[in-house]
């Protein structure tokens, strides 16, 4: 029975997916969510063109206060708090996906690998997934940010590096989960080849935690980025929230605007993704509990 | 301090100059009353107090708390009795004879004796940075007896009184200093015996220190504060917040603080702000072309860039007046100074169009070309804030700059000593004479593979020439007639566009007395300084 | 027996794990730009080829990497993890200095999210779609999306600023004489707002594990025969129901413990707290790289035998686990 509601879900993605849109649409919380998520994308795709000042570009006194010359103030150097919120969107947005994109890749090769052959490639696998666990995420990726030197890349390469774990670990329970059913079983006896087993067969029936995993990944990955750029860590030639916050932070008695503003854009930003997860997480997995 | 020196012998013209130029209000408000803690936020932490082996404020500062010199200097650049009761100059300059005190002793009872002070100016000669530079004239200590020390030259040295002060030659115990072991990893290096006004008596490496009143002083009276606590500060804002509370009473050499913050303590009723007590170094900042790079080849680019930067700004804005725009290689301080040079102000207009005749059009991006701007690492006011202005400022004449953070000291050093870079940004002590701190970035045969050197790869045969008559000119006028040439060359070249001149600030709650006793600043003992009414705020 | 047999072979799989982390410091130290005698000679202004030779083969840079490797894994197994130049002492001395204050933030930040949330947790559990419930969801969301160098920014400039009742920095007042008892106190005064800041985070995660998992045990049999007996409310959920919510937040608190060490450096930066976390980040501001990967060791190390710990308790707790 179980396993024909499963063949059932392969053969009607649409109804699935319908399924899920309601559940989702009736929690309030995740409805807020996509509204603040959809303000955001929107900030980011048209916010330069409606608010087209440069950010880094000295258009005001040095610390004048919300409202007196302009609406969100400016920075210690005069650099308008408003345009960097708008254009930081862009980098930390970006950030945010890529180094997501890179996380997913790493646990989702490790995982599924581990999952799907178990034995020793599982074993050496999952050694090197709780090597990686134990290690504190935060530090690593300062000492690989500062050892390369602070940039885009070797940012998101860093975040990437050090938060693909819970991907690894979750992509190979639910291989394991779904290795012996029947579908599978059935692709096994038509002669299908190991490699489009795991990648056609099992990957997409085990993407729905997946796809809850990788938007909260968004959400951490923002956070990293924002604290590396706090700690001194940021690409200075890319405004992102996190930079603003660092360049501002010795003056924040004096000017806590500068600080303040892009630190709440951060946070309804992570927020709207962490509703936008859960509701997810609800409609996608009801048996399942995602705890981060 | 990182730029080297290497000679002392002119600085103190320098310094005689400089006397002329500041004004002094009374040294004392009242009474020196004993009592009372003074609290202070290190940026730079010692990690021991042995300023005779170690250069910097970081050691010294403490150090010359710990230990007492020879003489001390005032603020008008004389030297005054210290251990040194009084002394005699033979008439060749080469004999200096000092009669010690009598009574003074070390923190553990010992008597300080001549053997001390050749001990420790030989310790000083062989282990400090400065020291073959500093000490190079004096061939030897004699000790005829207990109490008399005497100095033999081999050259006259008109800056030796300089070097006798509490920052560079301490009095330190030949009998624990001199026990064999190797002075560099000496346990009394943090745990000091000293001669000073004051004894070590708590220290927590990295953390904080708390030297104490040492009740045996040879200065009767003194000192007058109980206890000098040092904490380390990472962070400006603590810093800030504690000055601002009155939790912390003094801040040293900017103390870690933003100037923006040093402007906004100002305001503060309880504090007082000086740029007093930093005659001796002058550092001019700079942002440097690597000439070896086709586009900076040409010189219309160089002008055209230092007509699109706003000194103005730079100064006022972004460093609150606390810094003063340089004109050219030279320190306004210097006495060779000449204002008569091109001071290439703001004017868009004309770098625009010197960057057309150069061959470097805008295209369709708006940009003409892209360059990267590398910076030394550590002083965020003057290096990191001005990246930022640099990236949109140079966008208004057509120039991308890419920003090549530093992520540390050897990588920028390796970037501009490897000359990689296409600019950089870096600064320099001027050291007392241009011969000392300047002319190592303009020689043609100084182009090395060290940062601070002619690493800008600049070569001008006539330049050279100038510097070479000026090193031997002894007549001032001479001289001063070779460096006005010297400046207006340079300043036509421009193989760097000096941007500003920032003086150190010492910031200090306004019932503490006597905090600048001389032109060494807070290098120097701390036993005249008190409390008003001998009691902490 | 067993578990005698189960002990002895996590031990060992964490002294394994201990090696790799030697290694993975061991090459980071080779990816840097920059090695020791690249520094020295920096710093030094320039030096002859022969000084740099010599100075290579001093620090035993001239050998094969292999030859490195091996020496390397040796100095650490002896407990020697080099010097720090910046501080010119002994890495492990200066990390046994500061690594009190850490954990003390740490264990403290823990037990405040554990506390907290497992309380928080329950009380949104018991009606599930009250207001409270719904409340707590919002705090603990909101701490989890708050970047945590914010939330102490923002605690700072409320609680120290502008209503001043908590110290803006640090760990305690030095050179306050007094009694064992006055500083404890004055320590706890200082503990506050970085505690404060660095649970708000784990706070969320634990509040809603608590609230899962109560919401599983209530509804279980075992609790519907502890209600039948007519026990009252109170009784059922502390005494009966709460023993096993609180198991799986242990669990967690267990696996994210390095995550609370690597937060530990950005809560210590915003508020001073002399803890390793701070000095991490100095090394990498002054490229101490001994003493970076010293931390960054010395921090794994203690992820390690926490992890150990949280797993033999887990064992000798619940007998059913293998």
């Amino acid at each position: 029975m179980a396993d024909d509601v499963k063949m059932n879900e392969i053969a009607a993605p649409s109804r699935r997916f319908l399924e899920a849109w309601y559940m989702f649409a009736s929690n309030k919380a995740a409805l807020l969510g996509l509204g603040l998520g959809i303000l955001i994308a929107g900030v980011t795709i048209f916010g330069p063109m409606i608010y087209p000042t440069d950010p880094f570009e000295m258009v005001g006194a040095p610390m004048s206060p919300p409202g007196e010359e302009l609406l969100l103030g400016t920075d210690f150097l005069g650099r308008d708090i408003l345009a960097g919120i708008v254009y930081g969107a862009r980098t930390t947005v970006l950030v945010g996906f890529a180094a997501t994109f890179f996380t997913l890749v790493i646990g989702i090769l490790i995982g599924v690998l581990a999952g799907f052959y178990g034995g020793w490639v599982e074993n050496l696998l999952m050694r090197v997934t709780e090597f990686f666990q134990v290690l504190p995420a935060l530090l690593l990726a300062m000492v690989l940010v500062a050892l390369f030197s602070p940039s885009l890349y070797t940012i998101i390469f860093a975040i990437g590096v050090v938060s693909w774990t819970p991907v690894a670990r979750l992509t190979r329970a639910e291989f394991l989960k779904i290795k012996e059913r029947e579908f599978v079983m059935a692709e096994r006896a038509i002669g299908a080849t190991n490699w489009s087993i795991m990648w056609k067969v099992m990957l997409p029936n085990a993407a729905p935690p997946l796809i809850v995993a990788a938007t909260l990944g968004v959400g951490v990955a923002i956070l990293f980025e924002a604290a590396l750029s706090f700690l001194g860590l940021g690409d200075p030639n890319a405004f992102s929230w996190g930079y603003m916050i660092g360049a501002s932070r010795d003056f924040i008695w004096d000017t806590w605007w500068a600080v303040t503003f892009p630190g709440l854009a951060i946070f309804v930003t992570v927020l709207s993704i962490s509703l936008i997860g859960d509701g997810l997480n609800d409609a996608l997995n009801p048996k399942l509990r995602l705890v981060k | 301090m990182r730029t080297k020196l290497r000679k002392w012998r002119t600085t103190f013209w320098l310094l005689s100059c400089m006397v002329l130029t500041m004004g002094f209000t009374s040294a004392y408000a009242g009474t020196p009353v004993r009592g009372g803690d003074l609290i202070t936020g290190y940026g730079q932490f010692p990690s021991h107090f042995n300023h005779a082996i170690q250069s910097g404020a970081a050691t010294a500062v403490p150090g010359c708390n710990i230990f007492a010199s020879l003489v001390e200097t005032n603020t008008k650049f004389e030297p005054v009795p210290y251990l040194a009761k009084s002394w005699e100059v033979s008439s060749d300059g080469l004999t200096y004879t000092f009669h010690l005190v009598e009574n003074a002793t070390f923190h553990d009872g010992k008597p300080i004796t001549s053997e001390d002070v050749a001990f420790s100016f030989e310790i000083v000669k062989a282990n400090h940075s400065f020291g073959p530079s500093m000490l190079g004239p004096v061939d030897r200590v004699e000790t005829p007896d207990k109490y008399t020390a005497v100095f033999k030259l081999n050259n006259p040295h008109p800056a030796l009184f300089m070097v006798l002060s509490p920052a560079l030659l301490p009095i330190l115990p030949k009998h624990v200093y001199g026990d064999g072991q190797p002075i560099r990893k000496h346990p009394a290096n943090t745990n000091p015996v000293g001669s000073g006004p004051f004894k070590l008596a708590e220290f927590k490496p990295g953390d904080y220190f708390i030297l104490e009143r040492n009740p045996n002083f040879f200065r009767p009276g003194q000192p007058y504060l109980d206890r000098i606590i040092g904490r380390r500060i990472k962070d400006p804002n603590a810093n800030f917040i504690a000055m601002k509370k009155g939790d912390f009473h003094l801040a040293m050499f900017n103390g870690g603080l933003r100037l923006k913050q040093i402007e906004s303590l100002k305001k503060e009723k309880h504090i007082v702000v000086t740029s007093k007590g930093y005659e001796a170094i002058a550092p001019v900042y700079f942002l440097e072309f690597n000439l070896r790079k086709e586009m900076f080849k040409d010189v219309r680019v160089r002008q055209a860039i230092a007509y699109a930067i706003d000194r103005k700004f730079i100064t006022e804005k972004l460093h609150s007046g606390f810094s003063k725009a340089a004109t050219g290689p030279l320190h306004s301080s210097f006495p060779w100074y000449t204002d008569q040079v091109n001071t290439y102000a703001l004017n868009l207009e004309k770098a625009n169009q010197l960057l057309d005749e150069a061959g470097y059009p805008k295209k369709a991006d708006g940009y003409r070309f892209s360059a990267t701007i590398a910076w030394y690492p550590g002083e965020p006011d003057s290096m990191d804030t001005l990246a930022a202005y640099m990236k949109p400022q140079l966008k208004k004449v057509g120039i991308d700059v890419q920003l090549k953070p530093p992520a540390d000291f050897v990588s920028w050093y390796k970037h501009v000593a490897g000359w990689q870079h296409d600019m950089t940004m870096s600064n320099i002590y001027s050291w007392g004479d241009p011969m000392i701190g300047v002319h190592r970035l303009y020689l043609c045969d100084n182009q090395k593979h060290v940062v601070w050197t002619n690493t800008s790869g600049y070569c001008n045969k006539e330049l050279d020439a100038i510097m070479a008559k000026a090193s031997v000119e002894t007549d001032f006028a001479e001289r001063k007639a070779l460096y006005a040439q010297f400046q207006q060359i340079l300043t036509e070249d421009l193989p760097l566009i000096w941007t500003h001149e920032a003086p150190y600030q010492t910031i200090y709650h306004k019932n503490l007395n006597n905090v600048i006793t001389s032109v060494w600043g807070a290098a120097s003992p701390a036993d005249k300084m008190y409390w008003t009414d001998g009691k902490m705020p | 027996m067993k578990f005698f047999y189960s002990l002895i072979k996590k031990v060992s799989y964490s002294l394994l794990l201990l090696l790799a982390v030697i290694v993975l410091n061991f090459l980071l130290l080779h990816i840097a730009p920059g090695d020791p005698v690249e520094t020295l000679v920096a710093e030094m202004g320039g030096a002859t080829p022969e000084l740099i030779a010599q100075l290579r083969s001093d620090y035993g840079l001239d050998k094969s990497f292999p030859h490195q490797l091996l020496n390397y894994i040796l100095r650490m197994a002896k407990g020697d993890l080099g010097m720090s130049f910046t501080y010119d002492q002994p890495v492990v001395k200066l990390i046994m200095g500061r690594l009190a204050a850490t954990m003390i933030l740490v264990l403290t930040a823990l037990m405040l999210a554990v506390f907290l949330g497992t309380i928080l947790g329950i009380m949104a559990a018991q009606k599930p779609k009250s207001f409270f419930s719904g409340f707590v969801t919002l705090i603990s969301l909101a701490g989890y999306s708050a970047p945590v160098f914010w939330t102490g920014i923002m605690l700072l400039i409320l609680f120290s600023y502008l209503v001043p009742i908590f110290p803006s920095f640090g760990m305690y007042e030095v050179g306050s004489s007094g009694n064992m008892l006055s500083y404890f106190l004055d320590v706890l005064h200082h503990l506050v707002l970085p505690a404060l800041t660095l649970a708000s985070i784990y706070l969320a995660v634990y509040s809603r594990i608590a609230r899962a998992s109560m919401m599983d045990v209530l509804g279980s049999d075992y609790i519907r025969t502890a209600r039948s007996k007519g026990l009252s409310e109170r009784v059922v959920v502390y005494k009966h129901a709460l023993k096993n919510a609180v198991l799986p937040v242990i669990t967690m608190a267990g696996l994210q413990f390095s995550q609370l060490i690597a937060g530990a450096v950005v809560v210590e930066t915003v508020f001073s707290w002399p803890g390793m976390g701070q000095m991490a980040f100095e090394a990498i501001l002054r490229r101490d790289h001994t003493l970076l990967l010293g931390i960054l060791f010395f921090s794994t190390l203690i992820v390690i035998v926490v992890n150990l710990l949280t797993d033999m308790s887990y064992r000798l707790l619940d007998p059913r686990i293998k």
